[in-house]
């Protein structure tokens, strides 16, 4: 299968402290792939990896079937890129920017730019560095879906913007991708804007990819179970065990991975018995996995 | 692209580049004023000279005032953002480069063209007195030269990061404590003067800039 993204084995080191160590996403094309951690775990700087905008120390970038560095420039021209923070010249007008932008690519759609323009509500005298927090995300998420990207890479795109920009950017993006068929590759610690619009979900902490699985599976694997009469130490589980904390008496609280309900038969043959098991939302399972992986983490 | 560039650069430098044409303009048109006369006594002569000289000493400092200033506002959007709008766009870094520093160059056309006209105007309306030249062409040629040099260098320097910086501050630490060490330890080596030779003196990169500026000569 040929991957929108692909990376084996990245390695990438910015100063003494922060590195990124091998690194293997698969980013399947057509895919919403949301793109998790904490604050500082490396997604801002894994993405730039992906744009060719710093170069790794090790490892191969596939992206769109190019090679990344080498063929950035003509992997950019196939991406929309949206930054974590709005890097445009402060002295051009809404105007000059789109101009300035649509020189620059060949796919640029203007009438695709100037509808977009007119549902954002984005003056076009007015100057980028006057532009409202909410305005400039909105004016960065029209230049990169005005030039028709096969492939969106959205930093935090809407980290810091109150809910109406949120719904208004992100029903823009999806409008783009249900029309286009895009792959979408969308960074953010926003974890129930993910949950409602990815397919694909991979988690990131301290510079390593945690885990990478369908958002379902992710969503649906996750529980609480509540279960009393456990031997101190298990053997096998058929699930992936990632807590057990004791709660009240007898009864433990197990956090695991990759449940599935026949799994239930298993604590009969542990001689242990299970009393509930919970659903948790996609905040609580992130949560709980990077407790788990910073505790195991070497 | 390149005009998109060239608009960019021209809103951020356009107060630098209407002063500096309009400097330009000027300069040659004052430094000749005392020529106005036509009969002029071999003193007056070596005043008018003179002048021309005094005259003279402002255009290579305009030259590098203005390729200073277009350098640094060339690059100013793109440090402030980090760079990454810039490498974010579909092009090689070097012909990102290459069209950042066309854009800035063409601009300073302006002012060099500037020189040119008023040195045509000063030398055409002024009365040279018999024995001295004007040479408002090869006064124009040399300031445009001069003001490439400057820009380019200064869009160099300007290009690198704060390492770049750290390493230029390095080499010129470096030549001050060897110098301050020579002369504690009485060696006979001036490595200013050595330096001063080798930049400023024909053929070294700066060598432009010497010499006397002069629109009208013998």
């Amino acid at each position: 299968m040929n991957h929108a993204i692909e990376t084996q084995q990245l390695h990438y080191r910015a100063g003494k402290t922060f590195e990124i160590k091998h690194l293997d996403l698969h980013v399947a094309p057509g895919s919403i792939y949301g793109f998790l951690g904490p604050n500082g775990s490396g997604k801002t700087t894994t993405i730039r990896l992906v744009l060719g905008l710093v170069r790794p120390l090790a490892g191969r970038i596939t992206v769109l079937g190019c090679d990344v560095p080498r063929d950035a420039p003509r992997v950019l021209a196939r991406v929309g890129y949206v930054p974590e923070q709005p890097h445009l010249d402060p002295t051009l007008t809404v105007r000059e920017t789109l101009r300035f932008q649509a020189a620059f690519y060949a796919t640029w759609d203007w009438p695709c730019a100037e509808r977009l323009r007119r549902q954002f509500e984005l003056d076009e005298p007015m100057a980028f560095g006057h532009l409202s927090k909410g305005q400039k995300g909105k004016l960065m998420t029209l230049l990169a879906l005005a030039q028709r990207p096969e492939l969106l890479v959205l930093d935090e795109p809407t980290d810091g913007l109150d809910p109406v920009v949120r719904r208004d950017i992100l029903s823009a993006l999806l409008d783009y991708v249900s029309e286009r068929h895009a792959t979408v590759f969308v960074s953010s610690h926003l974890v129930h804007e993910l949950e409602r619009i990815c397919d694909w979900i991979g988690v990131m902490d301290n510079g390593r990819l945690v885990i990478e699985l369908p958002m379902e599976r992710f969503k649906n694997g996750i529980k609480r179970l509540r279960v009393a009469g456990a031997p101190p130490r298990v053997a096998g589980p058929p699930f992936v065990l990632l807590a057990r904390e004791r709660a009240n008496g007898a009864v433990e609280t197990w956090i695991v991975r990759e449940w599935e309900p026949e799994m239930a038969r298993y604590f009969e043959s542990i001689g242990a018995s299970l009393r509930d098991v919970i659903d948790l939302d996609l905040e609580e399972g992130f949560v709980e996995l990077l407790r788990t992986f910073r505790v195991l983490r070497p | 692209m390149f005009g998109v560039m060239l608009y960019g650069q021209w809103k951020w430098s356009r107060l630098i580049i209407v002063l500096a044409t309009v400097a330009g303009f000027a300069l040659p048109i004052i430094s000749v004023q005392g020529a106005a006369q036509s009969e002029l006594s071999p003193l007056r002569v070596e005043e008018l000279l003179d002048a021309v000289q005094k005259w003279g000493v402002l255009y290579p400092v305009l030259a590098a005032a203005l390729g200073l200033l277009v350098a640094i506002t060339t690059w100013a959007p793109d440090h402030r953002g980090r760079h990454v709008h810039a490498l974010s766009l579909p092009l090689p870094r070097w012909r990102y480069v290459l069209l950042r520093f066309s854009s800035g160059a063409v601009l300073l056309a302006a002012p060099a063209l500037a020189v040119l006209a008023g040195s045509l105007l000063a030398t055409g309306t002024a009365t040279i007195p018999p024995g001295l030249q004007g040479y408002p062409v090869a006064l124009a040629l040399r300031f445009a030269l001069a003001v490439v040099v400057a820009y380019a260098v200064f869009f160099a320097v300007s290009a690198g990061t704060a390492r770049t910086a750290g390493v230029i501050l390095g080499l010129i630490g470096g030549v001050i404590l060897v110098q301050i060490i020579a002369n504690v330890a009485n060696l006979n080596l001036d490595l200013f003067d050595r330096l001063q030779i080798l930049v400023l003196n024909w053929p070294g990169p700066l060598a432009i800039f010497t010499g006397r500026w002069m629109l009208i000569d013998v």
